[in-house]
């Protein structure tokens, strides 16, 4: 069981680590608009994926 | 920055664009920035139209981007809104509109950016202390959890102290951003010397806090070993998600009502002393200016007619659909319509001075002077709060007597039993849904406490125009004047409206919207504004349709002036049609199902006290009042309340406005001006009567959930309280009373949400 006592701090930190990933997509404007993107797939002007391209 | 102004022929098209490159209009709707390299960057934003789907925001920010000097283009779908960062000497805001036009779509400058700027930050901000108060509280009852679940001993006391870290650590956040909000309030209140619902709420929190911070590094010390992270930080979540609800719904509310504004127009064709027309930007106008006004444009300024002879639309401010006459002399208003003929207009007052604005500005002032709405539970709110302060203070006091250890717990759990956790959601959650319910039915409202007066009207006062009947109007019969020597009647109708067809006069669309007629054939068709139609048929005679003196009558009667068009072939006149308003086809109904739940209806308009007697009757309304001015609405309202009536008001038009502010609770019909509907307090999209009958129930419904709740949480309290003061009741027992009483608090409320079958 000694290994809790590396698991809980670390598991503390973990989590002010997703708030800070979180923070930073709202800041981003990722949560402004949900709709949309979701939407940009249907779009059928966009360009094409050249499929004869080489990597 | 010098005005660009731009001089340009009377052609609006490019002129008006070019205006949007002036100075004072510009920094309307741009904000500026410093780029790399010392260059300006501006960030402009403009509401777009003809946009149907996701993928033309797509199409339109290529378009935005291969504008040379366009730094980001980004278009929103779903707002309708485009935002260009560009540099400022490499492109213009034209450039921006014109790009835009190109690729399809239209743009107007989007002056409201700053606003929605700032409701976007409101709502992350919000959003943000939201997620870390609920994801702290999720992590924090993982770590609590073992301490609940483990037997006397079974918990090794340094590894519980690990855990009571890992929480605190964890609370740390909530405390210094989440529950921010609650310490500001509880302090803004404190300084003016009042008690807030935030100052237990901030009291609890803070001594949950210590106390627990003080159990968690010293088990051994006077706060015990007992933390309570766990329901602190639950209790705030709770609290924030309520709050952020209350926000979306104000946020929304204020987006529809922007969407409606822009009936000034921004740009101007000014005369200059030499002749010519220079477009600029209608705040650069000043008191004494020519402007030349074309058709469907509105009027910049309140003024005087100088050359031209027209009809304008004046519904803004009169309420009348019926387009008003305007010849040389006349006096026009800023923001009615010029639906005619292109006319040159002197300017004598501008911005604030007009009429417009001042319309405006009473109905603020109206509204300062609302007669308070009590408001149930915040009425209670305060004598209850100081009961649970003086309550813990004095368990405290106690307990410290009767055993020192338990004084500080007892103190907590009375806070957090009683916290008025339940008591502040029983209001607004009921009025949220109830608000959301009525959204679905197509009644939009902006503020909550509508419900209550909506619950408790006993009047409704109605404006006639364009509440009780339509906007537009209708064709109500036709006078043979030729002794029926030439075509049929239904023959003569049918050319009528065939020719009516080709203008776009709301005579003529009344009157081709009236029958199907085929098309006759029509050549050489002509339309002089201000007189009438003119046109061939296809066996070459040649039909007048308009004024009288147009078709060749010589002296109509003086009533007919505005409400006939007169027909004549080769110069004999044939017919004359009538019109009239239309009476919503739901009124009657409306008015009998409101007087059967209980309310007096009253029809007030500015039409002549005759015409407002008759369709009152027409209707059945329990009286009808004519003739009247505004300022005798606002009397005839005001006289209601000192009578100790519930008043509401429908109406539509800026002339409302005042009205709808002074009344207890109003309504405005969605097709109305938007200016009544920024003063109304919620408007039926709809326009239907009904709905009225059906917000009424609904909000009904609302108040005996809000009273429900109230007496839930009441009771609740009532019992718990004294639990509490005994020492009987933990503080992890009252946290979870606490939560368990707000959860069945918001499920009674999420009752509103669900339909109900043709409510009472």
């Amino acid at each position: 069981m000694d290994i809790l006592y590396l698991l809980i701090p670390l598991s503390a930190v973990l989590v002010l680590g997703i708030l800070g990933v979180f923070g930073w997509a709202l800041h981003g404007g990722q949560f402004d608009d949900l709709e949309q993107h979701g939407e940009e797939i249907l779009d059928i002007d966009r360009d094409q994926i050249d499929l004869r391209q080489n990597p | 920055m010098n005005a660009a102004t731009a001089t340009l022929g009377p052609v609006a098209g490019d002129a008006g664009l070019a205006a949007l490159d002036d100075a004072v209009e510009r920094d309307r709707f741009t904000r500026w920035k410093d780029g790399p390299g010392g260059h300006a960057i501006g960030e402009s934003s403009f509401q777009v139209g003809g946009m149907h789907c996701a993928a033309c925001s797509t199409t339109l920010e290529q378009a935005l981007r291969r504008v040379d000097g366009v730094v980001d283009a980004q278009v929103s779908a779903a707002a309708h809104c485009a935002t260009v960062r560009w540099d400022a000497a490499r492109t213009r805001p034209s450039a921006l509109v014109q790009a835009i036009v190109a690729a399809g779509y239209t743009a107007v400058p989007d002056t409201a950016a700053g606003a929605r700027l700032l409701r976007r930050q409101e709502s992350r901000q919000a959003l943000w202390r939201l997620f870390v108060a609920a994801f702290c509280s999720m992590q924090i009852m993982m770590l609590a959890t073992p301490a609940y679940v483990s037997g006397a001993g079974e918990l090794a006391p340094d590894l519980k102290r690990l855990l009571d870290w890992g929480c605190w650590l964890l609370a740390l956040p909530v405390l210094c951003f989440s529950a921010w909000p609650f310490f500001a309030g509880a302090w803004r209140a404190l300084a003016r010397r009042r008690i807030g619902m935030d100052v237990p709420v901030a009291l609890g929190i803070a001594i949950t806090f210590v106390a627990s911070t003080g159990a968690a590094f010293d088990p051994g010390g006077p706060f015990g070993a007992e933390v309570y992270f766990d329901s602190l930080t639950m209790f705030v979540a709770f609290l924030l998600g309520g709050r952020y609800l209350e926000l979306r719904a104000r946020h929304r509310a204020a987006a529809s009502l922007e969407a409606n504004a822009g009936r000034m127009p921004q740009t101007v064709m000014r005369v200059t002393p030499d002749g010519g027309v220079e477009v600029v930007s209608a705040l650069r106008l000043a008191p004494g200016d020519v402007v030349r006004v074309p058709a469907g444009d509105a009027f910049a300024g309140d003024g005087a007619v100088l050359e031209g002879e027209t009809r304008v639309d004046e519904a803004l401010l009169t309420g009348e659909a019926r387009p008003v006459a305007k010849r040389a002399g006349d006096a026009v208003v800023a923001g009615s319509v010029n639906l005619h003929a292109p006319v040159v207009v002197r300017v004598d007052r501008v911005g604030a001075d007009t009429r417009y604005e001042a319309i405006v500005a009473l109905m603020r002032e109206a509204r300062t002077h609302r007669p308070d709405v009590l408001r149930g539970a915040e009425r209670w709110a305060a004598p209850f709060l100081w009961v649970v302060l003086v309550l813990a203070a004095g368990a405290a006091a106690a307990w410290s007597v009767v055993d020192p250890a338990r004084a500080v717990w007892v103190a907590v759990s009375v806070l957090i039993v009683t916290c008025p956790c339940a008591l502040s959601l029983a209001g607004p959650s009921a009025l949220l849904a109830a608000a959301g319910a009525m959204a679905r039915r197509g009644v939009l409202l902006r503020r909550l406490d509508a419900i209550e007066g909506l619950a408790r009207m006993q009047s409704l006062y109605v404006d006639k125009t364009g509440t009780l009947t339509e906007a537009r109007l209708r064709c109500v019969g036709m006078e043979r004047l030729d002794g029926g020597a030439g075509p049929g009647d239904a023959l003569l109708r049918q050319y009528a409206a065939s020719l009516a067809a080709w203008s776009l006069h709301p005579l003529s669309r009344a009157l081709a919207a009236d029958s199907e007629a085929p098309r006759f054939g029509w050549r050489d068709v002509v339309e002089t504004p201000g007189q009438g139609l003119q046109a061939l048929d296809a066996e070459g005679r040649c039909w007048r349709l308009g004024h009288a003196a147009w078709a060749g009558v010589p002296r109509p009667a003086p009533a007919d002036a505005g409400t006939c068009a007169w027909l004549a072939c080769d110069g004999q006149p044939r017919a004359v049609f009538r019109f009239d308003e239309r009476v919503r086809d739901d009124a009657a109904a409306g008015v009998r199902a409101l007087q059967a739940s209980g309310v007096r209806v009253t029809l007030l308009s500015g039409d002549t006290p005759e015409r407002a007697r008759r369709l009152g009757a027409a209707l059945g309304a329990d009286a009808s009042l004519g003739g009247l001015l505004p300022e005798r609405k606002l009397a005839a309202v005001g006289a209601a309340q000192r009578r100790g009536e519930i008043v509401a008001m429908l109406g539509d038009g800026i002339n409302d406005a005042p009205v709808l502010a002074q009344a207890d609770v109003s309504l405005a019909m969605g097709e109305g001006a938007f200016v009544a509907r920024a003063g109304a307090d919620g408007v039926l999209l709809s326009s239907r009567l009904q709905d009225v009958v059906a917000a009424r129930a609904l909000a009904r419904r609302a108040m005996r959930v809000v009273r429900q709740n109230i007496a839930w949480a009441a009771a609740y309290n009532a019992a718990c309280v004294p639990l509490a003061l005994a020492g009987w009741l933990p503080p992890w027992a009252a946290g979870l009373g606490m939560a368990a009483s707000s959860l069945l608090v918001l499920l009674n409320s999420a009752r509103l949400g669900r339909a109900q079958p043709a409510a009472a």
